[in-house]
Order: C-alpha cells, then sequence, then structure tokens
C-alpha cells in the first residue's frame, strides 16, 4: 500500500462527496429540523460505504465493472430498464450540476447564467479530453477540498456542540404535527438518495478498473472508502449544523443555493464567502463529471462498447461520443431555463426510484464465490449490504407518495 | 428563468386557495429572510458586491415566480408579497424582515386552521 | 471454463462481455445460436442489436431497430478461448467482425490534445 497514493485517495473522495442536491438538502435540513437530521446523512455514509467498498473490491478482484453485471444478472429487459433508469437519473443529475456550476460562477463573477453554462461545460468537456482518468479525479476531488472552509466556519461559530452531537443519535424531534412528520420522512428519504446517489458508485467501480485495481488494492479501497467518504460526509453535516444555528431561527429555508455560502461570510466576511464559493464550484464540477462519466460508462458497458478515459478519446470513440453527448443534453436541459432546484428535487426522486436497481446485482456478485473467491462478503458486508438494500427499497416506495404529500418537502 | 411546476398526479386537496398557496407563501418568506441575511452582511462589509448584485437578482426573480404562482394574488399574503417584492435591492434588513414576520405569521395561521 | 464443457447458458454465458486476444472489449454475448436436431450444439455467439429479438417486447424491439439497426454478428464458438466473468476470444474483434461500429464511430474523433 502506497502510503501518498491512498492519501491522495482519501483527500479525493473527501473533496468528491458533497454534490448540488447535498448542498441544498443539507441546508434546508438544518433550517427546517435544526441539528435532527446529522443522524440520517451518518446513517447513509455507512451505506455507500458499504456499497462503494463493495463495488471497488468487485472491480480488483472479478474486474468487472457494475454495468456489467446490471446486465448479466438481471438479464436484457430489466438490465434495459435499469440502465434507461439511471441515464435519466444521471442526466437531470448532471444538468443540476451544471447549473448549480453556473449559478456559482455568476455569484463569482457576475457573469450571465446562460452564458456561464455552455462555457462551465466546454471547460469541463476539455479538461476530460485532455487528462487521463488519475489527474480528473484528483484534479477536481482535490480541488474539492476548498469546501473545508464550511467545517472551519461550523467551528468558529461554537455552535452547541452537545446538540450537534444529539443530532447524531437516530430519533424524531418531539411534537410534530402529521404534516411535519411527513415532511421530516421526506427529509430522511431525500438525504439517502442525495448521500447514496448510484452515479458515485458507477464512477468509483469503473475508476477502480481505469486504474487495474488488483486484490493487493484491497486494503486501499476499503481505508479509501470508510475514511474519505467518513470525512466527507462531515462537510454535508457542517454545512447543515450552521444552517441550523444561522438559517433555522432567521426563517431561511434556503431557496437559492447560494445562499449556502453565507454560512462562511459570516464569520470571515469577504474571503470566507469566496473560498467557500470556490470549494462549491469544484464541488459541484467534480459531481458534473462524475455524474456524465457514470453515465458514459454504463452506456458503454451495458452494450460491450471499448470504455475508459485511460485510453485516449479516439481508442473508444463510442465512448467518448457518449459522454460529449450527454453533457450536450445535460447542458440543453439547463438552458431551457428550468429552476436548478427544481432539477435538484426531480434528481433527488430519480435517482432514489433507481437504487434498488442498481444496487442489487452489486450485492449479488460481491457475495458470489465464484467471481469472488475468498473475497466475496463477509457476514457483515453481507448483512449491511442486504440491510441498506431493504432501507433503500423502502425509500423508493415511500418517495413518490411523500414527494406529493409534502409539495416536494415544503409542507 | 421560470419555474416549471412539477404536476406528477392530481393531489385530492381538503380545500383550495390560501391552502395551495401555503407553499408559495414559505417561498416568498425564506426569500424575503435570505434577502434580510444578505442585505446586513452587506452592510457589515462582509460580501462582494458581485455576490451581492446577483444573489439581489436571483432572490427577485424567484419572488416573482412565487407572486405570479399564487392562486390568490389580491389576498392579504398576495399583497404582503407584492410589497416585498417592491422594496428596493439594499432596502434596511429590519424592513424586509418586517415582511418576513408578516408573512410568517399567516403562514403558521394557515398551517395551524 | 472452455466453450466444450458444460455451461449454464442464461447464467454463465448469455450478457457476459466479449474480450478480444488483445484484451480490448468488443462486445456482448447479446444471444447464442445452436445446431444439430436431436442433440442441440453451441454454434456461434450472436453480438448486435438485432439479436434482441424475441429477448425484448415487440414494440420495444421496433425501437431498438429504429435507433441502432438490427445487425448481427456471428462469432463460432470455436473462436472462444474461456468463458468466466468474460467470454475470452482467441482473435482481435476484427477478425470475427466485431469492430465495425466502433471503427466508423472512429471516423468522427480527432486525434490529438489528450495527455
Amino acid at each position: 500500500m502506497n502510503p501518498l497514493e491512498l492519501t491522495l485517495g482519501i483527500m479525493t473522495a473527501v473533496g468528491g462527496f458533497v454534490d448540488i442536491s447535498e448542498l441544498v438538502f443539507a441546508a434546508k435540513a438544518g433550517s427546517t429540523f435544526g441539528y435532527a437530521l446529522i443522524w440520517v446523512f451518518a446513517f447513509s455514509t455507512v451505506g455507500i460505504i458499504v456499497f462503494s467498498e463493495m463495488s471497488g473490491r468487485v472491480a480488483a478482484v472479478a474486474k468487472q465493472p457494475v454495468f456489467n453485471l446490471v446486465r448479466h444478472r438481471l438479464g436484457l429487459q430489466l438490465g434495459l430498464l435499469t440502465l434507461v433508469a439511471s441515464i435519466i437519473s444521471n442526466l437531470i443529475t448532471c444538468a443540476a450540476e451544471i447549473g448549480g456550476l453556473s449559478l456559482i460562477l455568476n455569484y463569482l463573477t457576475g457573469a450571465p447564467y446562460f452564458l456561464m453554462a455552455p462555457v462551465a461545460t466546454l471547460v469541463i468537456v476539455i479538461s476530460i479530453w485532455i487528462l487521463p482518468f488519475k489527474w480528473i479525479e484528483r484534479v477536481y476531488g482535490l480541488l474539492g477540498l476548498f469546501m473545508i472552509t464550511f467545517a472551519v466556519a461550523l467551528i468558529a461559530i461554537h455552535p452547541p456542540w452537545s446538540e450537534v452531537a444529539g443530532g447524531f443519535v437516530p430519533h424524531i424531534p418531539h411534537g410534530l404535527n402529521t404534516k411535519e412528520l411527513l415532511t421530516f420522512g421526506y427529509f430522511c428519504v431525500a438525504i439517502v438518495s442525495a448521500v447514496m446517489f448510484p452515479y458515485e458508485v458507477y464512477f468509483y467501480s469503473s475508476g477502480g478498473i481505469e486504474e487495474e485495481w488488483g486484490p493487493k488494492d484491497l486494503l486501499t479501497n476499503r481505508i479509501t472508502s470508510i475514511v474519505g467518504m467518513g470525512l466527507g460526509s462531515l462537510l454535508a453535516i457542517s454545512i447543515l449544523a450552521s444552517s441550523a444555528q444561522f438559517f433555522g431561527p432567521a426563517y431561511v429555508d434556503p431557496e437559492i443555493p447560494g445562499s449556502t455560502a453565507l454560512q462562511a461570510a459570516i464569520p470571515f466576511g469577504k474571503w470566507g464567502l469566496i473560498l467557500a464559493l470556490l470549494g462549491m464550484f469544484f464541488a459541484v464540477a467534480g459531481a458534473a463529471v462524475e455524474t456524465c462519466m457514470a453515465n458514459a460508462y454504463s452506456i458503454a458497458q451495458f452494450f460491450g462498447w471499448r470504455w475508459g478515459r485511460h485510453k485516449k478519446p479516439w481508442e473508444a470513440p463510442r465512448f467518448t461520443i457518449a459522454w460529449i453527448a450527454l453533457f450536450v443534453v445535460a447542458l440543453s436541459i439547463v438552458l431551457t431555463g428550468v429552476d436548478v432546484m427544481i432539477l435538484v428535487e426531480l434528481a433527488i426522486l430519480f435517482s432514489i426510484l433507481v437504487l434498488p436497481l442498481s444496487y442489487l446485482p452489486l450485492l449479488l456478485l460481491a457475495g458470489d464465490r465464484q467471481y469472488m473467491r475468498e473475497h466475496a462478503n463477509g457476514s457483515i458486508a453481507k448483512g449491511l449490504g442486504w440491510f441498506y438494500f431493504g432501507v433503500i427499497t423502502a425509500a423508493a416506495l415511500a418517495a413518490i407518495p411523500l414527494y406529493l404529500l409534502t409539495a416536494g418537502g415544503s409542507g | 428563468m421560470w419555474r416549471v411546476t412539477l404536476v406528477l398526479a392530481p393531489l385530492a386537496a381538503c380545500s383550495s386557495g390560501p391552502y395551495d398557496d401555503v407553499q408559495y407563501i414559505k417561498q416568498a418568506r425564506s426569500l424575503g429572510a435570505e434577502w434580510a441575511l444578505v442585505n446586513e452582511q452587506a452592510s457589515q462589509n462582509k460580501l462582494t458586491s458581485t455576490y451581492v448584485d446577483s444573489m439581489h437578482k436571483w432572490i427577485r426573480q424567484q419572488l416573482g415566480g412565487s407572486s405570479t404562482s399564487l392562486t390568490q394574488p389580491s389576498s392579504r399574503y398576495g399583497e404582503e408579497i407584492q410589497a416585498l417584492f417592491h422594496e428596493s435591492d439594499n432596502a434596511p434588513p429590519e424592513r424586509l424582515r418586517a415582511h418576513v414576520k408578516k408573512l410568517k405569521e399567516i403562514e403558521d395561521q394557515l398551517e395551524s386552521a | 471454463m472452455t466453450p466444450d464443457g458444460r455451461i449454464k447458458l442464461v447464467s454463465e454465458l448469455l450478457d457476459l462481455p466479449l474480450v478480444d486476444s488483445e484484451g480490448r472489449y468488443c462486445g456482448i454475448v447479446d444471444d447464442i445460436e445452436f445446431i444439430g436436431t436431436k442433440e442441440l450444439k453451441l454454434k456461434a455467439l450472436m453480438v448486435g442489436p438485432g439479436a434482441y429479438e424475441g429477448r425484448i417486447p415487440r414494440p420495444l424491439f421496433w425501437l431498438v431497430r429504429k435507433l441502432a439497426g438490427d445487425r448481427i454478428t456471428r462469432v463460432p464458438i470455436d473462436r472462444v478461448r474461456s468463458i468466466g466473468s468474460v467470454v475470452k476470444l482467441d482473435c482481435a474483434g476484427k477478425v470475427v467482425g466485431l469492430e465495425r461500429s466502433e471503427d466508423a464511430a472512429g471516423k468522427w474523433i480527432p486525434r490529438g490534445g489528450a495527455l
């Protein structure tokens, strides 16, 4: 195990954890329910750690990325359904990320939103074209570490730490009426969806194959998943806690993503604001890359095309055309003028509906001794895997009713 | 930018009008509060002018969307949202919060009814 | 596993990726062709959207045909070296006609600029 590689991997995972959906929902969760939803973030983080570790292990041992498994395990019909649903989900998410990027660039530079959308997309496309996979992952992941500004801002405002700690204990706040209880339920489902977005697992497992992981990398995979994502989730929780401290008492339920940056401006002034916006920019840009590439990986793997950024773009032409075309489609969605917050809500909704179909083949293969030999799921991974599969299935069933009953969490 | 109204299925509504408008009252209330927070921090020189101008523009655009989505724009809350919308960009935070307080009272009344 | 042994067609062969002798992905086992009357033997692996017919509902196959065509490439079973988590061929994909779409797409991609 190379300590430098491991450190870089962890830092990349930390910087790459937060995306526009987590930014939005962490802030809204804090302003609406105080610290009461912290445990849901922590709970969901354990879930994504379980499945990320599994997907990395499958990539290292069976040398199979997730969507090869989806096709092989679910068959053509159900596999096609999963593919189409996942493409739609990731496309909407990618559009939300590009919209978020354009907003952030507008806050930073004042340049028009509808100009920044194609500019940001072009810059990202060029970066993916030029850089090999490892550099793509590292550049966006490491620059996303500007998000640490939010954690530092939380410490600077001296929140009631006992209440923050209490938020980690699973509970439902007392005295909620029926409507508030349903809204709490919706936020739980939304947070599970935002943290456990399937694109993260598709990207992570394909990345493992891109980097030619083998059984010797299993420990790196495990540590990166646990430590990287664990620390990354603390950034999202920092946003929630600051929101509970500032926004809740001020009657703010952030309707505009830019309001989140105020959390760093209040204690640190202009420099805090700029660093927070930069952190948001790189985190969201990284997520835009991951969502689009995850879609391209899925399509290429499902149909057996050559794929990967470890190859030059012309060495995997259909894969290259796929990711460029997907960026163009996502950009087109943004240019229709649809509200970024609406895109975020739709991304959350579609994602949770796709999650059970996406994670089931992974769970089955990770436990299959024929492919995984002595590295198949042990009792802990198996137990946690099936437990979280139950959770995401229940969340998928509850998502649409809760969305309708709570008007998308607005009560 | 226009707000897409997402209608996935018809909801059986217990009543119409003010209850349909609760989500827009909440939006307007929050936007007013965000506006007040931005102006308060700007007055303490904690924000860049680019960010402040940008936030003013987006807040006003969203407020306009909330206002036009109301089923009863001539109601008490409709007029309050209009009054908020017509405040100047750099209105004092206290004045903005006065609108927020009124909207919050109406919101709480409707939700408890 | 070698292709002359016993194999579970659905769980161990169908929908597996194909990898050629140069280690490149060159398709998916979309269907299987048999030969014989009394005793069926594997003849070829079928690759391409045309092989979806019979595996998906007809309206969906109509859509697939409109979007991607209905070509089928038949990979003779004697070109299969082994079957495991992928199907490995003993030749380059081109030899059995598997790289036509990739080559056609390649004409649209400029060469240059990538590190």
